[in-house]
């Protein structure tokens, strides 16, 4: 039988994490301020849009996605006091200006006609920069320090990632014509543009560095 | 009315959006189809959405109709075609199952037992749809499975009252009390 | 997108036709089986009556678009109001329709409220089955858009006690009914998927109880306002007393369930009262139109 009280080292030899990790505490709460923010504006537009949608498939999952991001926000929220945060509200905030213009543009398409267009804004656009922001935290963020955001991360990425091949599927099955290929293209490229000038979820540096000059520059 | 004719009452409907003349049509259409050798009268309670179907057979196969069996159920008062083809079709069919011989023990309409009443109408839903009126079987397998059980022998019953033509009152009655018993 | 949405435009395919409570309740025809004042026969869904699986397949479709409606109103709950903070918002909402803004909601409320979607939707999902199952097609029977139009209020409390209290406290009654149809008729998925959505329905008016009492505990009139606004809808939503306690109702009241979903027993008989009160108005309302067709029939004919 092993002995076992024989030394053995605190990291199993399998058990390769680091410790040290892109943001501090500090950063680290303003994105996930940033992260709830955006969250919360997903949800609500998907719920805003189940009566909006003629699409009875389309209207059920909105219903169902609805509820996937308020959850995300939720874990968000609950995250913000364990970084030192005690009013989550002060940081739930978009990154910039831009962010909420981009939220506009999203947001905008109300009409029955408009599927496309809706599902594009979220599928093709903020939910892709959704999956890029949060595995760009998961994967620079300290493995040991900030264990508690990766585990929500590894929930709400896989959350995002089977969202948006839900999403994806209903945008291809709607897509009948030339013409509604490049109605979703057209809705694609502005959003995209709004959000380039945002700067991705938790605005400049969403999946670069941080404390790089300029980002962050217009931050609230 | 001529010896075969249809006649509908009321010819003009108040309380519903409904056509005499296109129930007159639809029967006209139903009677050459089955062959029935007598008069037809229709007489529709338009005060009642319900949908209860009563008929008397003697010289004539008088039925006493509410409004609810010819409505367009997508619409409310309106009335739909197909409904109409549907109900009057499976009540003519009946009339001509009692008339036609086969039929004799089968107790009064007022007597049938809600399974014997099911697995008529099952019949003649068959039949119907194979003449050409729409009928949706699903439909008329729930109504069977709720007076028969939700088990397999149900749905065999089902299946072979609904491919039936010809039966006799016996051979129903019997396979709708096999059926009962799982 | 608009801050509120009319319920002339929810947006259906081509199977549905919508028609509102107005139309309905214009139709003189009548099924109850008495006047006004006398009571007669069971109309009561059980597997009994001799119509039961068309009765049973028309209300499994009211169910059916009462969940599209119910995932709406849900749905439009996380959109229509402002979280509480959120300052982006308040600047949009001021900036933009010029409708009061003074509507924030706590943040948890609204996480409920897109649970609820969630469930909703579900639900939508249970029902396009079971209507499968008891042979019915999408949109074969007219939907009554009532639910929607008198959940919808631009008053987020107000919203909550037509959608949790009165809306879903139906949906409990309506459950409980068709849980037991399937029980008695043995159709095995009716009672199963019925039993599971009941549970749901439970929680959300138990959400829409607890958020009554928490967003209004200072605020005593405004609670009023609100039990007295869920009092209308409930008569309402007895559809001229096709929920009541009458066995002349086709749809019972769930008491036990509401008791559990936080209704206080005087609640519960108060709602008694109101959809029995609904269930005489549709009979005299019938007797009367009735009547006028016969007077207008006597002076046609004569
Ligand atoms: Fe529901
Ligand atoms: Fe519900």
């Amino acid at each position: 039988m092993a002995d076992p009280y024989q030394p053995r080292s605190p990291f199993a030899p399998w058990d390769r994490r680091e410790l040290p990790g892109m943001f501090d505490v500090e950063e680290s709460a303003r994105r996930i301020g940033n992260y709830k923010w955006a969250e919360i504006k997903l949800f609500e537009a998907l719920g805003g849009w189940v009566a909006t949608v003629p699409e009875l498939d389309v209207k059920m999952r909105l219903g169902t996605h609805c509820y996937k991001h308020a959850w995300h926000s939720e874990l968000w929220h609950k995250r913000l006091p364990e970084l030192r945060e005690m009013n989550p509200d002060r940081l739930t905030q978009p990154p910039n200006d831009a962010m909420v213009h981009f939220v506009e543009a999203l947001t905008e398409p109300e009409a029955a006609e408009q599927t496309i267009e809706k599902l594009v804004g979220v599928y093709r656009v903020f939910i892709p920069h959704f999956v890029a922001a949060y595995t760009f935290h998961k994967n620079n963020t300290s493995q040991i320090t900030d264990a508690p955001t990766i585990r929500s991360l590894h929930f709400v990425l896989q959350d995002e990632m089977d969202d948006w091949r839900d999403g994806e599927m209903l945008i291809q099955s709607l897509l009948r014509t030339p013409d509604d290929v490049a109605r979703a293209s057209a809705h694609q490229a502005r959003l995209e543009q709004m959000m380039l000038d945002a700067g991705g979820i938790a605005g400049p540096g969403s999946i670069g560095n941080p404390y790089a000059a300029g980002n962050g520059a217009t931050t609230h | 009315m001529s010896a075969t004719g249809v006649t509908v009452t009321p010819q003009r409907f108040q309380f519903v959006h409904f056509d005499a003349e296109l129930i007159q049509r639809v029967a006209e259409s139903l009677v050459a189809a089955l062959g029935l050798d007598r008069p037809v009268v229709i007489e529709v309670d338009e005060t009642t959405p319900l949908a209860r179907i009563d008929v008397t057979i003697d010289d004539a196969v008088t039925i006493r109709v509410e409004s609810g069996a010819f409505e367009d159920t997508r619409r409310p008062r309106h009335q739909s075609e197909q409904a109409t083809a549907a109900s009057l079709g499976r009540v003519l069919l009946r009339a001509r199952d009692r008339l036609l011989g086969g039929f004799g023990e089968a107790p009064a309409d007022d007597r049938l037992t809600l399974a014997q009443t099911a697995a008529w109408n099952a019949y003649c839903a068959g039949r119907l749809a194979r003449l050409g009126v729409h009928v949706a079987p699903q439909r008329w397998q729930y109504d069977f499975r709720n007076r028969h059980g939700f088990h397999d022998l149900a749905d065999v019953a089902f299946e072979r009252l609904w491919a039936s033509d010809g039966l006799t009152w016996g051979e129903l009655d019997e396979i709708s009390r096999t059926a009962q018993h799982p | 997108m608009r801050k509120f949405f009319p319920v002339e435009e929810l947006a259906r395919d081509e199977r549905f036709n919508q028609v509102t409570m107005k139309e309905r309740m214009a139709d003189p025809r009548s099924g109850l089986p008495s006047a006004p004042g006398e009571r007669s026969r069971s109309n009561r869904l059980v597997p009994s009556r001799p119509d039961a699986s068309q009765a049973a397949r028309a209300l499994m479709h009211g169910i059916f678009v009462g969940e599209i409606q119910a995932l709406e109103g849900a749905g439009r709950t996380c959109h229509d109001f402002r979280t509480a903070g959120d300052s982006a918002r308040r600047a949009q909402d001021d900036a933009h329709d010029g409708v009061d803004t003074d509507d924030a909601v706590p943040f948890a409320l609204k996480l409920d409220m897109a649970r609820q979607a969630w469930d909703e939707a579900r639900h939508v999902e249970i029902s396009v089955k079971l209507s499968d199952w008891m042979g019915s097609e999408i949109g074969e029977f007219a939907e009554n858009t009532v639910l929607f139009q008198a959940a919808c209020s631009t008053d987020p409390i107000l919203r909550l006690a037509g959608v949790n209290r009165a809306l879903e406290g139906l949906a409990i009654d309506v459950f409980t009914t068709m849980k037991e149809f399937g029980d008695l008729a043995g159709d095995p998925f009716l009672e199963f998927c019925e039993d599971w959505m009941l549970a749901d329905e439970v929680t959300h008016v138990k959400m829409g109880s607890d958020w009554l009492r928490r967003v209004t505990e200072h605020d005593p009139e405004r609670r009023k306002k609100a039990l007295e606004f869920q009092g209308v809808v409930d008569k309402l939503f007895s559809y001229g007393g096709t929920r009541s306690d009458s066995q002349e109702s086709p749809i019972g009241l769930a008491r036990r369930f509401r008791e559990l979903a936080g209704f206080s027993d005087h609640e519960v008989e108060e709602i008694a009262e109101v959809s029995l009160a609904a269930l005489e108005e549709r009979k005299a309302a019938v007797a009367a139109m009735q009547s006028a067709a016969r007077d207008v029939e006597q002076l046609a004919g004569g």
